[in-house]
């Protein structure tokens, strides 16, 4: 049987993160093939809620990313996202979620390399915590 | 008592002279420990107003429970320290305009967990509770006991540090200032202490007693959204359940929508029908919101919620390098 | 069979040999909290508990129960969680009685044509084979008021055994053949004697007198009906703020939703216990919601309770066990609605 493998959601931001990550792949990076990825406007659209679903239904990780304070493509989108994740994280922590389970990051659209090693890490970080088990819906 | 006699004052002077049409306050309930919300329209009502230790509803929630209701009549309210920060929400967040609220400040010394009462009676059932100050007589079927304040507080209020209205029309009584509370974050700083697993554990414990009836949301002036996304079915983003991951999403979420704007009144907790510690999440997100952003909802009536303000150079060490 | 003493030295003995045919529940405290939990020794019980805050409904008929699960191979009813039938143990008499209530809901225990009952199986497979151990009230709290409604402190509707805590012992009188069948086969009991039954007698005549007063009944579901479309809900519910305490705390409250959960290829269907009080509870996929209003739905709790029930199957959906009066977080008292609802009349004036 093949190794376990962790499966993460990547939520990524139209204009920055998402075209980072087409950059990546145009220019032949390598990362590991751990993340599905979901497109949305903006990182201000996502809601905390996706996050806990996402665990819920059983990803092992789930990785938020969005334009560099200050790009955003609609002015201050991000900055909004900050202040939810920056209560959103620690408080997954302190209900007992380890930590490095949701992770968040700011990728331009000319940073492909960036995003490579940004999803080498969380899949690292994850690949060492092993399958989420505490928020998962058994059904 | 002093404090209700003069709230009787108030409130029918209010009413005869036109100031509202409507005035919000407590009336004696069919329970000896809890007090009922009462709704003054006429001058002959208002004497039936009280202000003690059973009155914990915050009653600003019905400025939002049914909005109509509000509509073109002026209102007044009956408010201790929260349940003024509560106001002040609904005025900024614009579910009613300052002009029409007549607030009254109260000077509250806390309010009671009827659980921590019923836990000092060691189950059996109190007929008559008597409001002494520094100490809260209750009796019952051969039994007279004297308890301390602080014993059957809730635990909202001893871990509360504004006990007076900020924003007020008249107040009543003598205000009685900041309580620094030092040890008010104890709980949660102990809390954090222990292992990942073991916070999910006693999370997950803790959660899991919840049977989904929404007292917690629906008693919470902040909750007030058209359709909670609970209730949301196209699609449908939570189970309907009392399994654990759904009711601790449930929590989560809520208390995430109350980021920065929950004035931790513990109205949510004292509702629970099934004794859940509710304020081990909301004053966490509360001391983060203070911690990282300086904010304290519903203090500064010329503020703005804190999730819906950011300033540009704020940390974010949170963020992957 | 006549009554029967047990000794309470013999009441672990009694437990062991009721948990060896029997999955048993009684009171228990969870958390702060008291309520019907399955217990295998004495010292799980909590005996001083009158009323427990969640009413015993949820043994039978669960807060959430799955009816069925599927895969591609098909669909299955979930394997029984307990194999033993079940005994409860201290069961009130607002409680037992709210059994037989239920039972004609979901057991169709009714004079009703053949073609028409509907026999719920979920419910009939745990109902049918249990046993019920009630409880005699000594001391009534102020919140009771079972007297309203045909009940008492020491009624023996829906047991199957009626237990008198008589102070160093449990007096015990089989109601059904069921119970006198149990209890003969058992050998921890005493003959009681009648000095025993005198003491039975005497509490129950003490606590009954206990009690206030109870209100007139008989013509509110008539009321009810009159005063459908009057004001006086909009009065009655000013304050409710549209939780579901009060019909989950109930021991007669059973409304449900059918919710499917599913993953994959695989999924369940499971039955949630849903509220009145809810607006999503009558929500109507076009977006129409017929009871929008806060008023309207809780003239509904009352109507079904005081009016539809009773029209439909002879006695009132109430037991008077208090719950929801002392769950209500804004103390909306049901007795207070319905003695406004007695004292109410159409031109407005109260006249009680």
């Amino acid at each position: 049987m093949s190794e376990w493998q962790p499966r993460i959601l990547a939520i990524l931001c139209n204009w920055c993160s998402y075209a980072g990550a087409d950059l990546a792949g145009v220019s032949r990076m390598q990362y590991p093939p751990s993340i599905r990825v979901v497109r949305v406007p903006c990182s201000g659209r996502v809601d905390p809620l996706f996050i806990l679903k996402s665990l819920q239904s059983g990803f092992d990780g789930v990785l938020v990313s969005g334009c560099h304070p200050g790009d955003c493509h609609y002015i201050s989108g991000n900055y909004v996202a900050r202040r939810k994740f920056a209560v959103l994280k620690p408080l997954l922590e302190y209900i007992g979620l380890e930590p490095n389970r949701v992770q968040f990051s700011w990728i331009s659209a000319g940073e492909g390399d960036r995003f490579a090693k940004v999803v080498t890490k969380i899949t690292e970080d994850v690949r060492e915590l092993g399958p989420a088990t505490r928020l998962v819906k058994k059904l | 008592m002093n404090t209700t006699n003069e709230l009787r004052k108030n409130i029918k002077s209010l009413i005869a002279e036109k100031k509202v049409d409507l005035f919000l306050g407590w009336e004696k309930g069919s329970l000896p420990l809890a007090a009922t919300p009462l709704f003054v329209t006429a001058e002959d009502q208002a004497d039936k107003a009280i202000f003690d230790v059973t009155c914990g509803n915050n009653l600003s929630i019905y400025f939002t429970k049914d909005k109509k209701q509000f509509e073109g009549r002026k209102v007044g309210i009956a408010v201790k320290g929260c349940d003024a920060r509560s106001v002040v929400l609904n005025i900024l967040e614009k579910q009613i305009k300052r002009e029409n609220v007549v607030i009254v400040g109260l000077p509250c010394n806390g309010v009671l967990d009827r659980k921590k009462v019923l836990a000092k009676t060691d189950g059996r059932e109190v007929l008559e509770l008597i409001d002494n100050g520094d100490t809260v007589i209750v009796k019952g079927n051969g039994f007279d006991l004297q308890l301390n304040r602080e014993e059957v507080l809730s635990s909202s209020c001893l871990a509360c540090i504004y006990p007076d209205a900020q924003e007020y029309d008249f107040f009543i009584g003598e205000a009685r200032g900041e309580v620094p509370n030092e040890g008010r974050l104890k709980e949660i700083e102990e809390f954090q202490t222990l292992s990942s697993l073991e916070r999910w554990e006693q999370t997950r414990a803790e959660y899991e007693k919840c049977i989904r009836c929404y007292a917690c949301r629906n008693v919470c002036p902040s909750c007030y959204c058209n359709v909670c996304f609970v209730d949301q079915n196209d699609p449908r983003w939570i189970g309907g359940t009392s399994e654990y991951t759904d009711t601790l999403i449930f929590h989560v979420i809520r208390n995430l929508h109350v980021a920065g704007r929950c004035v931790e009144c513990g109205a949510c907790q004292r509702a629970c029908p099934m004794d859940i510690n509710l304020l081990m999440l909301n004053r966490k997100v509360a001391m983060e919101v203070k911690d990282r952003f300086g904010d304290i909802a519903g203090l500064d009536i010329n503020g703005k919620p804190a999730m819906s303000d950011f300033k540009e150079d704020e940390k974010q060490k949170f963020i992957m390098g | 069979m006549n009554m029967v003493r047990l000794d309470k030295q013999k009441f672990s003995n009694f437990i062991l040999e009721l948990s060896a045919e029997y999955t048993v529940f009684a009171p228990g405290k969870v958390g702060g909290k008291t309520e019907f939990v399955p217990i295998r020794s004495e010292d799980e019980i909590d005996f001083k508990t009158l009323v427990t805050d969640m009413s015993p409904k949820g043994i039978f008929f669960p807060s959430s129960e799955v009816l069925y699960e599927y895969d591609k191979q098909g669909i299955r009813v979930p394997e029984k969680e307990i194999g033993k039938p079940i005994a409860v143990w201290g069961m009130r008499g607002c409680d037992s009685r709210s059994l037989l209530m239920l039972n004609k809901v979901f057991g169709s225990a009714i004079q009703m044509p053949e073609d028409e009952k509907f026999q719920d199986p979920y419910w009939k497979e745990k109902y049918d084979s249990s046993l019920i151990f009630g409880s005699a009230c000594n001391t009534p709290l102020s919140t009771c008021f079972c007297n309203w409604f045909g009940g008492g402190p020491h009624s023996r509707e829906g047991m199957d055994v009626f237990v008198v805590d008589a102070g160093d012992s449990f007096l015990m009188e089989p109601v059904t053949g069921k119970g006198s069948n149990f209890l003969r086969e058992l050998t921890c009991f005493a003959d009681s004697t009648e000095k025993d039954e005198a003491v039975a007698k005497k509490l129950a005549s003490d606590a009954e007198s206990s009690m206030a007063a109870p209100m007139e009944v008989t013509d509110l579901g008539e009321r009810l009906n009159d005063l459908f479309e009057e004001a006086v809900w909009e009065e009655i519910s000013a304050k409710c703020i549209n939780c579901g305490a009060c019909t989950f705390s109930c021991p007669t409250c059973h409304c449900y939703d059918i919710q499917d959960e599913g993953k994959g290829s695989r999924g369940k269907r499971i039955r949630v216990w849903d509220s009145c009080m809810f607006p999503i509870f009558t929500m109507e996929a076009s977006g129409h919601n017929p009871r929008a209003l806060s008023s309207q739905r809780v003239r509904q709790r009352v109507m079904h309770k005081y009016s539809y029930f009773p029209e439909k199957y002879g006695e009132f959906l109430c037991t008077g066990c208090g719950r929801c009066v002392t769950a209500c977080p804004v103390n909306l008292d049901i007795r207070e609605v319905l003695k406004t609802i007695n004292a109410y009349n159409k031109q407005g004036i109260t006249n009680g």
